[in-house]
């Protein structure tokens, strides 16, 4: 209770030092809308050519990438300081963290909010919504709980992801080429259903770096998709797998803090 | 040419004091090439054949756009919005060098580097691995090359005023992030501007962006040839001295307003 307390408190702060750029606030947030139109023109024109990709028409395609970027985007406003741990590292920043009397993390957590993600949230709601519309679907109460959790797993997936990457760097003092890795592995989740793709890659990203439970197997269930290398079941492992990371990363954390050694910053 | 070298080398020796992202690097354009390979060749099963070229040039399409990302890592505007926002533009213009002349010397020396350690060893692996063509004959390959240079000319260009607009605005991060789609998309470089909807393609047809990706690399496969090939890479040197005339009046003017702070 005293850390969430203390985390709301931070991240006000963090809201007022970011507030005071008002304009960069405004060109950040029609930037990223931009750059997701473009993205989603790039996936309407092949469509457009081709009528489907691999039997994934335009808005399930549109709604396969919104269901990434609302989960992504929770991830966007609140964790995006998460991959410049190492610069924390690097610089000495993180000393302050340990010499205050309260938990580390939850002052990490607390350093800054990039509410530019505001625009991933416009932009995902707004796909979705057309998608849920143009395909006719009809959820029950249940499917939209499952919807939430679903985005809820996403974030966490995409977070803890993240976190363990970048604690490489409290044994090498450089992640940032670790976390492009899982971001690049995201990006083609994102924009593509799995299934095009060969073996070894829907291996990766199910097993290893399991970012298609961000949107492609509960796609398959909130779409009443059917894809016979995939158990019906699958999609709703997603909750299951958020809560393994968040296990695997308290672990990866805790190791990592007792490796600390500051870099006399 | 000199002052060219240098350059080359200090980018050089960045990439030898970081081996490890340097492979991590080779390693993602692999797995974007991986990408682009599966799209094509799945909505190629879908319908064949429907668009001219056929399968194994759309691939060679793809991973060489793919590759030639590396054009967009050399990042001048970067530099320049940096140097204008600590101050230290100063020191760049005390310099006895022309400063449009020094950002084309430094941006060309990353550049060069990286096409030779990544995006060349790159396009290696994918020949052996995902099946690329090489160009159909020599005289397609020297068109290609002049090509290329044009196409890397325009798009340092763009850079460069993007660059000249820090200097108004103090801040170009954000609007980076659209531009670089801007390129991408309406450059070509995974999808090609013929497969483009009319307005769309009549949009890309008149941009410069064009020159960046579409142009070298329908050269290449063999897709634009003869006169269409000249005429290709006479609207790239068009456009290139329509920029560079741009930027030498745009940077004459941003420099009489430049402000540096505390420098």
């Amino acid at each position: 209770m005293e850390a969430l307390r203390l985390y709301f408190k931070l991240i006000r702060i963090s809201m007022q030092a970011r507030l005071q750029y008002r304009a960069d606030f405004i060109m950040g947030l029609l930037n990223i809308i931009a750059l997701n139109a473009i993205n989603l023109g790039m996936i309407g024109i092949l469509v457009y050519r081709f009528v489907d990709l691999n039997g994934w028409g335009i808005w399930e395609l549109v709604f396969l990438y919104c269901l990434w970027l609302l989960g992504h985007s929770m991830y966007s406003l609140f964790f995006w300081h998460f991959w410049e741990l190492e610069e924390y590292l690097v610089q000495g920043t993180f000393d302050q963290f340990l010499l205050r009397p309260a938990s580390p993390f939850v002052q990490f957590l607390g350093r800054e909010v990039q509410y530019i993600g505001f625009a991933d949230v416009f932009v995902a709601v707004s796909g979705i919504v057309l998608a849920y519309v143009n395909l006719g679907l009809h959820w029950g109460i249940a499917t939209w709980l499952f919807f939430l959790l679903v985005v809820i797993s996403g974030t966490v997936i995409e977070t803890t992801l993240t976190l363990m990457m970048a604690c490489i760097s409290f044994w090498t003092g450089r992640s940032s080429m670790a976390v492009d890795l899982i971001m690049e592995f995201n990006m083609l989740v994102q924009h593509y259903p799995i299934d095009i793709f060969g073996s070894w890659f829907r291996v990766v990203v199910t097993g290893l770096i399991p970012v298609a439970f961000m949107n492609y197997y509960p796609a398959l269930i909130l779409l009443h998709k059917v894809n016979q290398n995939v158990g019906w079941w699958v999609g709703y492992l997603s909750p299951i797998v958020a809560l393994l990371l968040v296990g695997m990363t308290a672990v990866v954390w805790h190791f990592a803090l007792r490796r600390y050694s500051s870099s006399g910053g | 040419m000199k002052i060219f070298w240098s350059f080359t080398r200090q980018a050089f020796q960045f990439v030898a004091a970081y081996r490890f992202n340097f492979f991590a690097e080779i390693f993602l354009i692999l797995l974007r090439m991986y990408g682009v390979y599966w799209v094509w060749r799945i909505l190629y099963t879908q319908r064949p054949g429907a668009f001219g070229v056929d399968l194994q040039q759309m691939i060679t399409y793809g991973v060489l756009g793919m590759a030639l990302e590396i054009f967009m890592w050399s990042r001048p505007q970067m530099y320049m919005a940096r140097q204008v926002k600590s101050g230290a533009i100063d020191t760049d213009l005390m310099k006895p060098l022309d400063f449009h002349f020094h950002m084309l010397a430094r941006s060309l020396g990353e550049t060069l580097v990286a096409l030779a350690v990544l995006a060349f060893p790159a396009v290696a692996i994918a020949y052996f691995v995902l099946g690329v063509n090489l160009p159909p004959d020599i005289g397609t390959g020297v068109l290609f090359a002049i090509s290329l240079v044009l196409g890397y000319l325009v798009l340092f260009h763009l850079n460069f005023l993007l660059g000249s607009l820090a200097i108004v605005t103090l801040d170009i991060r954000h609007i980076s992030w659209a531009y670089y789609s801007v390129v991408r998309f309406f450059g070509g470089q995974m999808i090609p501007l013929w497969l483009f909807p009319p307005f769309l393609a009549w949009l890309a047809g008149a941009l410069p962006f064009q020159s960046t990706y579409f142009i070298p690399m329908s050269i290449y496969i063999g897709n634009l040839t003869g006169t269409e090939a000249i005429q290709g890479i006479g609207f790239q040197l068009v456009w290139l001295v329509v920029l560079v005339l741009i930027s030498r009046l745009l940077w004459s003017w941003a420099h009489r307003r430049l402000v540096v702070q505390g420098g």
